[in-house]
């Protein structure tokens, strides 16, 4: 200890491991840290979930916020280091003279920009919150929603299909169950399979006719073959590999809700 | 000192928009800082997905702080634009603002930029999530 604490403490530097907490939310305190080595996530908590917020590195500073805002000192993150994390720790005592008297211009912007961090903040917890439950959701109706980055309409549409390395005259039947812009899930009878190959990977012409009348090709590869509910059928969930400019505004106009 | 005769001392100059006329324009290079004296102003980013609207801020309201830091600055990373009618707004001496700014000691500036640096990093997050959130489709 120095005799005069409230001259310059010393910095103080702190090592944590691998998903230590080093500030909780709601927690009384305003020191301020400085990443000397590693990353640390910040986040917030809603519904019992951890909402991260920002991710910070080597040279980042974080805790600002509880010493900058002079209406609330707690803190309005929580900080939890993402690996083995050194961190300087800055006594504020000697700052918090200093930031007394700043000209009153400067205080002002920092306040407004505080309120402005504060609504963005509150802004990112609420958009996750809500598709965190979207998603939750979805995943309950539908397992492989997750993996899809576009809405995927159900369907019930004859098709006709064949490898890609096959004459066109060569086709097999099928039916589309469900289409988006990126992928889509094909029934088809198991015998399908004796002699053509539906594995993982393979690419496949696949041709149908839209409800809105539109003929559309594209090229698909299988991500995945299930069992269907018929013991006959198999389940095959396809990513799109190519598809024409023509046959994907029509498949577009096809999926807008 | 009461804060309307703070900011005054320190405009140099105010400005009038129409609904819709924009302010700061996203990506290019500006060194003012303003307020808003009257109306609101939107600040929207370009995304994937068009513009968004990501935060309105009132009067009172502060932006184009990041020009604190001086003329080394990227561009502007949000557009602000005229959003409720008639809007003035004060634009502040940057100079000046520069000046006091780096009178401070290396460490509160520091401070100072994590948060301004932060609310940045917040915005295009925020961003970021509207833009997911409008990929995944119309809810059934």
């Amino acid at each position: 200890m120095t005799k005069n604490p409230s001259e310059a403490p010393p910095i103080v530097s702190l090592s944590y491991k691998k998903g230590d907490l080093i500030i909780k939310e709601g927690d009384y305190g305003v020191s301020i840290y400085k990443i000397l080595d590693g990353e640390v996530s910040v986040y917030r908590e809603a519904e019992g979930e951890e909402i991260p917020l920002a991710t910070l590195g080597t040279g980042d500073i974080f805790g600002e916020r509880a010493f900058l805002n002079r209406a609330d000192k707690t803190r309005s993150t929580s900080v939890r280091a993402m690996e083995d994390t050194k961190v300087e720790v800055w006594h504020t005592a000697r700052l918090s003279r200093e930031y007394d008297e700043i000209p009153p211009i400067i205080k002002y912007v920092i306040d407004q920009v505080m309120s402005r961090s504060i609504r963005m903040n509150n802004l990112i917890v609420q958009l996750t919150t809500k598709q965190q439950k979207e998603k939750a959701l979805r995943e309950k109706e539908d397992p492989m929603a997750s993996k899809r980055r576009f809405y995927r309409k159900k369907v019930d549409l004859s098709c006709r299909y064949r490898p890609v390395s096959a004459t066109s005259k060569f086709n097999l039947d099928g039916r589309i169950k469900d289409i988006s812009l990126d992928g889509l899930a094909l029934k088809v009878m198991r015998r399908n399979t004796i002699d053509v190959s539906h594995e993982t990977g393979d690419i496949f012409i696949i041709n149908t006719v839209l409800p809105n009348k539109k003929d559309v090709e594209l090229e698909a590869e299988v991500v995945s073959v299930q069992q269907s509910q018929m013991p006959d059928d198999l389940e095959v969930s396809m990513l799109i590999t190519d598809i024409s400019a023509g046959s994907k505004k029509s498949l577009g106009f096809f999926l807008m809700p | 000192m009461d804060v309307g005769s703070l900011l005054s001392a320190y405009m140099a100059d105010q400005e009038t928009y129409k609904s819709g006329d924009v302010i700061i324009e996203e990506g290019t290079k500006g060194d003012w800082v303003y307020i808003v004296l009257e109306g609101q102003v939107k600040v929207t980013k370009r995304t994937a997905v068009g513009m968004l609207t990501i935060d309105v801020l009132k009067k009172g309201s502060i932006f184009g702080e990041m020009a604190l830091f001086g003329k080394a600055l990227q561009a502007r990373s949000a557009s602000v634009i005229a959003a409720d009618g008639d809007v003035r707004v004060g634009v502040f001496e940057t100079r000046q603002l520069i000046e006091d700014y780096e009178s401070l000691s290396l460490e509160l500036r520091s401070v100072i930029k994590a948060l301004i640096m932060g609310l940045k990093e917040s915005n295009e997050k925020a961003a970021a999530l509207v833009v997911a959130a409008n990929e995944k489709g119309p809810k059934n």
